[in-house]
Formats: structure tokens, C-alpha cells, sequence
């Protein structure tokens, strides 16, 4: 499983990007998304998501703004630019083309 | 249980820089946990395990901190504290130096009149006329550089800390005794020349009073000064 969280950290900030192609979200419900599609085998750090945020949101791939709950508890959003969206589909053929890569390297 | 997320939130964030975007980074950090801990006892944990799993699930911040540290997009880092280092201002030197020339210089009307026309002319009321012309003048000068730069509070950029308020603190009050003894000092010479003069009648020597007071001027500023400084410490 170690190589997998490896490989999953290295692509978080694609993760990222992916999950809020569908629709504005915040902190705890991208992780939570994350460790559901993963059947609980993978989650993802706060510091890391965190860190991955301020990365994406200081490179104009993601933008973010304090939503307006009612029950007192204020999150904070964040959404795709275009950027971003651009950013995410270069990622995502970058992706393919080293699954494609690898995959023909590993196996005999 | 919340109260303790927020407690072991105020304990990270210690060493976290002191910047808003941190401070945000907080709310929102806190926020998700809770949040999280919230599912996790709904999904029939133990509220001490579902804690212990939300903490846990924080992980490595040293990261994010340094991050914040070098956001340049963010609020940056408020500049370290900086006292406002007194500006030399050469017109307000040159309106001081001016005045006290004619504090000193009054006493030439009377020496030069008295010399020349003797108490004939105008029963010598031409001298003593001079030098209150010039004494005038001078005060009037004294007057225009206190109002021409009222002493403001002066704009600190960044954060205040308690330091540098005891710093000004300490500075105004040394500021008042160095202030309160400036404005007695030149009255309090002009009243004695005029006491030594016309009590004694010897004009033509009473006005070495006005070279021996600006050296008592700057003495007594210095030590002043310097005695401030070392209470100061």
C-alpha cells in the first residue's frame, strides 16, 4: 500500500482539481470523498490538503471564499478557475501518458 | 470534546507566523475537524478515539507553516518593529539657530546706540527698543517652530507590541521634562539679564549672560537626556 499513498500524495494536487470539477467544496468533504472512492483505504493528510490548497490557490488553479452558513460553523470554499481547469486536463493526459509508460515498462 | 479540537488547534498554530491568512487557515483547519469528529462519533466511535483519530489525521504542519511564511500572495509577514529613527531637519535647525543668534545679537542695539549717540538721542531708548525687537523676534521664531511641528504621534507601520509602546512611553515622558525645562530656560535668562542689568547698571558686561546660558543649555539637555536614558533601562 506504500507505493500507492506514494503515488496518491504525488497527485493530490490533480485529486484536488478532479473533485471540484463537479461542484464547489471545502476541506473535510474532498478528504472525505477521497477515503469513500478509496473504500477507506486512502486518506489524505490535513497538512497535506491544506498545503496542497494554498499551492493551488497561489498558482490561480483554484480560488476560495468563506461560505455563509447558517448554523454558525463557516467554511471556507474553494472552486476551479479556468486555469485550473485547463491545468487539470493537462494533468490528467499527463497521467494517462505515464500509466501508459510505466504500464508497458513493468510488466514482461 | 470540540473545546479540546480547539485547545490542541491554539497549541499547533503557537508556532505558526502571525498572519491573517494563518489565522484563517485556523478557523478552517478547525472547522474540518470538528466536522470530522462529529462524523467519526456518528459513526459509533468512541468520543476519546474519534479525537485521538482527528488529531491524528492533521499530520505534519511544518510544511504548511514555512508555507505560510513565504506566501507572498498573502498578508505578508508583519515587517519586524522598527523605531522611527528622528529625522535631522535642517529648516527647523535653522529656525532655532536664528532665534537664539538674536537672543545673543539683542545686546548690540544698546552697546551700538549707547556708543554712538551717547543718551542724547531719543534719551538712549533707541538700544533697549532694538534688542526687545530682536528678543521679540526671536521668541516669535521659538513660537512658530513649536506650532509649525506639533510633536504627533508618529505612524507605526506593522504590529505595535508592547515593547515599543513602553519604548514611546518611556520616550514622551522624557520628551515633557526635556520640553518643560526648554521652555522655562530663555525666560529665566532674559528675566536675569534684565534683573543683573538694571539692578546693577553695568550693560556694558551683563550681557555675557547670553554666551554662558546656551552652554548651561546644553549641558543641562545632555545630562537630562542621559539620566532619562539610564532610568529608561
Amino acid at each position: 500500500m506504500s507505493i500507492a499513498s506514494d503515488m496518491i500524495r504525488g497527485h493530490t494536487d490533480t485529486i484536488i482539481l478532479a473533485h471540484l470539477m463537479s461542484g464547489d467544496s471545502y476541506g473535510y468533504k474532498i478528504n472525505r470523498s477521497i477515503s469513500e472512492k478509496t473504500g477507506g483505504q486512502y486518506e489524505l493528510k490535513e497538512a497535506t490538503l491544506y498545503t496542497a490548497f494554498r499551492r493551488l490557490e497561489q498558482l490561480g488553479f483554484i480560488s476560495s471564499y468563506w461560505g455563509d452558513e447558517n448554523t454558525g460553523a463557516r467554511r471556507r470554499y474553494y472552486s476551479i478557475t479556468p486555469a485550473g481547469v485547463q491545468e487539470y486536463h493537462r494533468m490528467l493526459e499527463e497521467w494517462e501518458q505515464s500509466q501508459r509508460l510505466i504500464q508497458t515498462l513493468i510488466t514482461s | 470534546m470540540e473545546y479540546r479540537i480547539r485547545e490542541y488547534m491554539d497549541q499547533l498554530f503557537e508556532s505558526a507566523p502571525r498572519t491573517q491568512r494563518a489565522y484563517e487557515l485556523k478557523i478552517e483547519l478547525t472547522q474540518n475537524l470538528i466536522e470530522k469528529y462529529y462524523a467519526l462519533v456518528g459513526e459509533g466511535k468512541d468520543p476519546e478515539d474519534a479525537y485521538n483519530l482527528t488529531i491524528m489525521s492533521i499530520g505534519d504542519v511544518r510544511e504548511l507553516f514555512s508555507q505560510l511564511e513565504d506566501d507572498e500572495n498573502g498578508d505578508p509577514v508583519p515587517p519586524p518593529v522598527y523605531y522611527p529613527q528622528p529625522q535631522p531637519d535642517h529648516r527647523r535647525a535653522l529656525v532655532r539657530t536664528l532665534a537664539v543668534m538674536l537672543f545673543i545679537l539683542s545686546v548690540v542695539p544698546p552697546i551700538l546706540f549707547g556708543e554712538l549717540f551717547g543718551d542724547s538721542f531719543l534719551d538712549g531708548a533707541l538700544g533697549p527698543i532694538g534688542m526687545f525687537i530682536m528678543i521679540a523676534a526671536g521668541v516669535g521664531l521659538l513660537v512658530y517652530d513649536k506650532w509649525a511641528h506639533p510633536q504627533a504621534p508618529q505612524p507605526v507601520p506593522g504590529s505595535v507590541v508592547k515593547d515599543f509602546q513602553q519604548w514611546q512611553r518611556q520616550k514622551t515622558v522624557k520628551r515633557h521634562y526635556i520640553a518643560a525645562f526648554n521652555g522655562a530656560f530663555w525666560p529665566l535668562v532674559l528675566a536675569l539679564y534684565f534683573i543683573l542689568s538694571f539692578g546693577t547698571g553695568k550693560w556694558y558686561i551683563t550681557w555675557v549672560i547670553f554666551l554662558i546660558a546656551p552652554a548651561i543649555d546644553v549641558i543641562v539637555n545632555t545630562l537630562l537626556s542621559s539620566i532619562m536614558n539610564q532610568s529608561g533601562k
